[in-house]
């Protein structure tokens, strides 16, 4: 097969570099002499065919240039993506932005900065790739740098596609994409830039013309006199041209605005701005003309067009079963301003609030959980801290499930810690922001932040000296329930399951009603004694998902939006559920996260190399786990209490129950860590009694694998095929580098001894985790 | 109840395919017994060790220019040119039988228990007593297209010992780096692409010290159990299928029952691959694989008896130990009958765990709904909180994810 992946994961930190420089190689590139060397996170796919290689590479900020030994002539192409280039030659820097196409010779003194992350289509082309035909005699010794449009444009899409779909082609297909690519390359060099021309027909005129009029759509005082100016011909011409093509130009001036807006108004990512914004920058300067002429052209008002694009576009994401991002309202993200909008306080309550006591040289903390205590269904490296606490201090960090309101009476009234973090009336919302969305609910209208992200996390709390490359121990001391505080269910403990619609099941279920929610309330019951020890759960009752709404008076169709407190009379209980059926429990945390270095608002669904929503219940009492700190102060944050799950989650949640935990929390700085367990961790270990549990993702670092689109693409592209990856490379290199086997040592071991299980298929970044016992390097004699 | 003996010889096994057309090598009734001798078809990779002097395993493995004692290995084609050997090595495993069940007929469920599985030892006089075993990081592993140690790629054969004398566990011994080897009639096999043929310890380069300080529990087991499939007469010995066949989990060992649908008359229960211990995936290629000898009892359901039976509406292999139930998904459950004429190559250019999941999902929801009358959402939920799902095996064309659910679940007072 010519495909071949290549992963950082794959490697240990002393050996990242080489074979990163590998991958470069391969496509006549190497790092840049003098820059700084990339050894972090690095993706790249390729694909070979004779003569030819296109690559896919997303990794880190870093510098290449030409690999001085290639000699060949054809130059190497490249294609950045998402962000621009800085481009240095022996002339000088120039700025490249997105879209343009950059040809590079294989000799000389040139190098290609990516200044944030390296995201780029790169096409290597060497003469074999012609097996001998002529294709001219191309010269080819300086850089050139390609605007879009025309031929180029042509080719980058070609070009762009092809790289889009490197691992899905058939060998055939691949060789046939593989040659034209090849075929379409010489017409650069032969063809040089300038456009000869030929006669200036009327048509090509008229085009111009209509160039002109899109540049300046957004200018109210827009006539033919100024397009003709600008054009050098009479304006009395312009308007013949256009009378030519059966229009006018004031028809097609007035045309073009309307459409112009429409996209616009049907566009996720301009919801933030308002209806009179939209038409103003395309030229309407006059709101009641605008509704007029636009009611008039589509039959709907302005209003009442985008809202139901909104509703389409909800439709639409529903049926994808999508969570997160919708991709196309991702340029919302980037105009986030950091923290603007973060939890309501912005000076945080003291940090710490809750004395700690002394208990030997260590501190103990507390951290109560109330509304100014948790943030919503994100992570954020902005977030103030809620105690700040030294390495090997313990904490207790009462956690709340989000499924809480799934029974009010039971899991929340009485509750004053529940009670004030789930407050929601007309007149208010205690916790505004629910996920990493906008905050004016722009995307799908569900409410602040649009439930990207579900989950209710207590912190984050700091830990001093922490600093990114270090490590982080989380031991989990001891994790106990959160009895009812409703006189009515004084000390019982309630947890709630919801068979949702992003679970795995969902589109495939038999019964009727097809697309339901389920949701089962079940009780827990601590183990008695001796035969009795094992606690566990029992359904209580369950019920349907019926729309829901919210006190802001929005319509929950399906379980899209967290807290949403269920009213009792809306749904119909049914008991007798699950009857003679006990599940044992297994307490644990589905959310351990230290906050991600990337962005500002991370989902808190896909779980990642920064912890986040493992839903691996081994994260129970007396295991711990090691999590690599990525910001200053590492931002620990704990959430999503879980009384029991199975391996896969399938429906979508476990049995989601309020608890609180006691952990430890230690720092290993990053000068400490050659030869630890933990030394070169680029991903969430786990360490219980017996194991040492390895998480692999199918995206182990999906915020840098996809850049700015991560957080709508994790979701599109899981797999456990691609986790099961993953866990292998991990788990291999787990081997070879703490444990110090060769590769075919750890390759027989892992086939004789380590077991590789579904952790989840329900959180966006689906899960395979490996499982090394402990007892396997007990001493031997033998 | 009667208990039989089956050793291996030539005559009690077939090499590499299961098949309805083969003669049994035994016929019992619902209820008797049998100890059923197992050889591992990679006891080649050491023949001292795991193969000389031993008469049962010689004369299996027994091939000179002369006489190949047990030609026909795989499902593929017995009229040559050859481009392996007979057979074309379509499907590997060294099976015993097949057992013949009285009375058996589509439709029934075939019950086996194993009641004991112990490992055969060596015996060559400077290894007598001891066990061996082969650990093979293959062509067809995981891990092949993804290696990051030069050379790439390369096969690697480690030879364990498994030390029974406490708690049990197996210790590497030496491994080495396989080499064109060629057979006694003259073909080359650059890869381990053919079974049996014996590895000329001239040629290889062993590396000893290795794994040292890791012992790997012992995991006694048979990676291939099950019956004849009714849609071909040759069917390849390695993608497992509804009617089991190459399942390789390791919990099919002492004490596990395992239930298979019965789809030719007789039943054609066959037995082999004897493992002594792999992990969830088996991402090499292989277990550590060990010749063993076990003791089974066979049990015959009909048809018309299993209503309300957690064997009504059975299609798929179906396994029960002392603590749980296990269901095996696939990539393609039936792929025999899914993708048609060429199912035996095809199967391999459609692996995935993806559908595998799938499959292991729809198993366990129909098990929950039919065995245990739960409503679909009562049965969603439970899979979400009390079932856990594993990766089975990826090496083995038709990949395998398994669902468990423990049996305390269902203990209720």
């Amino acid at each position: 097969m010519s495909f071949r992946p290549f992963t950082s994961e794959s490697y240990s930190e002393s050996d990242r570099l080489e074979a990163w420089r590998d991958v470069l190689s391969a496509v006549g590139l190497a790092p840049s002499a003098g820059s700084v060397l990339h050894t972090g996170h690095a993706t790249a796919s390729r694909r070979t065919a004779e003569g030819i290689v296109l690559a896919r590479f997303a990794a880190g900020a870093q510098a290449v240039s030409p690999l001085s030994q290639a000699a060949d002539d054809m130059p190497i192409v490249l294609l950045p993506i998402e962000d621009g280039v800085t481009l240095r030659t022996g002339t000088g820097h120039q700025i490249v932005s997105t879209g343009h196409l950059l040809l590079l010779p294989r000799k000389g003194d040139w190098s290609v900065a990516f200044p944030r992350d390296m995201r780029a289509v790169i096409l290597s082309v060497t003469s074999e790739a012609f097996h001998g035909r002529k294709v001219g005699k191309p010269v080819f010794d300086e850089v050139r740098v390609l605007a879009p449009g025309g031929f180029t444009e042509v080719f980058s899409r070609t070009l762009e596609s092809a790289a889009r779909n490197i691992e899905t082609l058939s060998d055939t297909e691949w060789t046939a994409v593989a040659q034209s690519l090849a075929d379409l390359l010489p017409t650069f060099i032969r063809s040089p830039t300038t456009d000869t021309g030929g006669t200036a027909t009327q048509a090509a005129i008229l085009h111009r013309l209509c160039q002109v009029i899109e540049r300046k759509l957004d200018d109210p005082d827009l006539t033919p006199a100024r397009v003709a100016e600008a054009e050098g011909i009479s304006e009395r011409y312009l308007q013949k041209l256009f009378e030519g093509s059966g229009s006018s130009f004031t028809h097609y001036l007035r045309e073009r605005r309307l459409q112009r807006t429409s996209a616009e108004l049907s566009n996720p990512a301009e919801a933030h701005h308002s209806i009179s914004e939209i038409a103003y920058r395309n030229g309407f300067n006059d709101s009641a003309h605008f509704s007029r002429a636009f009611r008039h052209r589509f039959g709907l008002s302005p209003r009442e067009f985008r809202q139901q694009e909104i509703e389409r576009a909800t439709a639409s994401a529903a049926a994808a079963g999508q969570r997160g991002w919708p991709q196309q309202a991702l340029a919302q993200l980037r105009s986030h301003h950091p923290l603007a909008n973060a939890r309501k306080s912005v000076a945080p309550p003291q940090p710490d609030l809750a004395s700690p006591c002394a208990e030997g040289q260590h501190l103990h903390h507390h951290l109560s959980v109330e509304s100014d205590r948790v943030h919503w269904g994100y992570f954020s490296r902005s977030l103030a801290p809620q105690a700040e606490i030294n390495s090997g201090d313990t904490i207790t960090i009462e956690t709340l499930t989000q499924h809480a309101s799934d029974d009010p009476a039971r899991m929340i009234a009485g509750d004053a810690g529940a009670e004030s973090v789930f407050h929601w009336t007309r007149d208010a919302k205690n916790v505004d922001r629910r996920g990493a969305g906008p905050m004016e609910a722009s995307v799908y209208g569900r409410g602040a932040g649009e439930g990207f992200g579900v989950h209710i996390c207590t912190g984050p709390v700091a830990v001093r000296d922490a600093q990114p490359g270090d490590v982080l121990e989380v031991r989990i001391l001891d994790i106990v329930p959160r009895p009812s505080r409703n006189p009515d269910f004084e000390g019982q403990v309630f947890g709630s399951s919801v068979a949702a619609w992003w679970g795995y099941h969902y589109n495939e279920l038999l019964a009727e009603p097809k697309q339901r929610e389920a949701v089962t309330i079940y009780e827990i019951f601590a183990g008695g004694e001796g035969d009795r020890a094992e606690s566990y759960a029992r359904a209580l009752y369950s019920y349907r998902w019926e729309p829901q709404t919210d006190p802001f008076g929005v319509v929950h169709q399906t379980y899209d939006y967290p807290g949403v407190p269920i009213a009792p009379d809306t749904v119909k209980r049914r008991h007798n559920v699950l009857d003679g059926i006990r599940i044992p429990l297994r307490p644990h945390f589905g959310v351990i996260a230290v906050a991600p270095r990337e962005l500002d608002f991370v989902d808190s669904i896909p779980p990642s190399y920064f912890g986040g929503n493992l839903d691996n219940w081994r994260l129970g009492k007396g295991s711990t786990v090691y999590l690599p700190v990525s910001v200053p102060g590492a931002l620990l944050s704990v959430g999503d209490p879980h009384a029991t799950q199975g391996d896969g989650e399938l429906g979508g949640t476990a049995i989601e129950c309020s608890m609180t935990g006691t952990f430890q929390l230690i720092l290993h700085k990053k000068a400490d860590l050659a030869g630890r367990v933990f030394a070169d961790l680029t991903y969430p270990l786990i360490e219980t009694e017996t194991d040492w549990v390895l998480t692999g993702f199918s995206h182990p670092n999906y915020l840098a694998e996809f850049g700015a689109k991560g957080q709508s693409e994790v979701y599109a592209t899981s797999s456990l095929d691609l986790a099961m990856k993953d866990a292998f490379r991990k788990m291999r290199r787990f081997l070879m580098n703490i444990k110090g086997l060769t590769e075919d040592e750890a390759i027989a071991l892992m086939s004789a001894a380590v077991d590789f299980g579904v952790t989840q298929v329900v959180d966006g970044n689906w899960g395979v985790h490996a499982i090394l016992s402990k007892r396997l390097f007990e001493d031997v004699r033998i | 109840m009667k208990h039989f003996t089956l050793p291996v010889s030539p005559a009690s096994v077939h090499w590499g395919y299961f098949s309805k057309k083969v003669s049994p090598a035994l016929t019992l009734r619902s209820g008797d017994r049998a100890t059923i001798e197992t050889l591992t078809h990679h006891a080649n990779d050491d023949y001292e060790r795991m193969i000389a002097n031993d008469p049962g395993a010689e004369s299996v493995f027994h091939w000179t220019r002369e006489h190949k004692a047990v030609v026909r290995r795989g499902a593929g084609p017995t009229e040559g040119p050859f481009i392996r050997g007979s057979g074309e090595g379509v499907g590997v495993h060294l099976l015993t039988g097949p057992v013949a069940v009285e009375n058996a007929e589509p439709g029934d469920v075939l019950e086996v228990r194993i009641l004991d599985v112990r490992p055969r030892p060596s015996c060559h006089a400077c290894h007598a007593g001891r066990c061996f075993g082969s650990n093979a990081s293959a062509n067809w592993g995981f891990h092949y297209h993804d290696l990051i140690e030069e050379p790439k790629p390369r096969e690697v054969i480690t030879i364990f010992e498994l030390d029974t004398s406490g708690e049990p566990f197996a210790k590497a011994v030496y491994n080495y780096v396989w080499t064109p080897q060629t057979d006694p009639d003259g073909i080359v096999h650059p890869t381990i692409d053919y079974p049996g043929v014996r590895v000329d310890h001239t040629t290889i380069k062993k590396r000893e010290n290795i794994l040292t300080n890791v012992k790997v529990p012992a995991r006694l087991h048979f990676g291939t159990m099950g019956l004849a499939p009714s849609e071909s007469d040759f069917v390849s010995s390695i993608p497992p299928s509804y009617t089991g066949g190459n399942i390789d989990d390791w919990r099919i060992g002492k004490g596990a029952r395992m239930y298979y649908p019965v789809a030719v008359p007789g039943a054609f229960f066959s037995v082999g691959d004897p493992h002594a211990a792999q992990g969830d995936s088996e991402l090499g290629g292989t277990a550590i694989e060990t010749s063993l000898t076990g003791d089974f009892e066979f049990i015959l359901h009909k048809h018309r008896d299993l209503g309300g039976t957690p064997l009504e509406g059975l299609t798929h292999p179906l396994l029960e130990t002392d603590k749980a139930w296990s269901v095996y998904g696939f990539t393609y459950p039936n792929y025999l009958a899914e993708l048609g004429a060429d199912a035996q190559t095809e199967i391999a250019n459609h692996s995935s765990l993806d559908r595998a999941m799938r499959d292991a999902f729809r198993k366990l929801r129909r098990f929950l709904m039919t065995v245990h009358g739960l409503s679909e959402d009562e049965a969603i939920s439970l899979m979400s909180v009390g079932a856990d799902f594993g990766v089975t095996q990826v090496v083995d064309a038709n990949w395998g994810v398994h669902g468990t659910l423990r049996k305390n679940i269902f203990r209720c007072d």
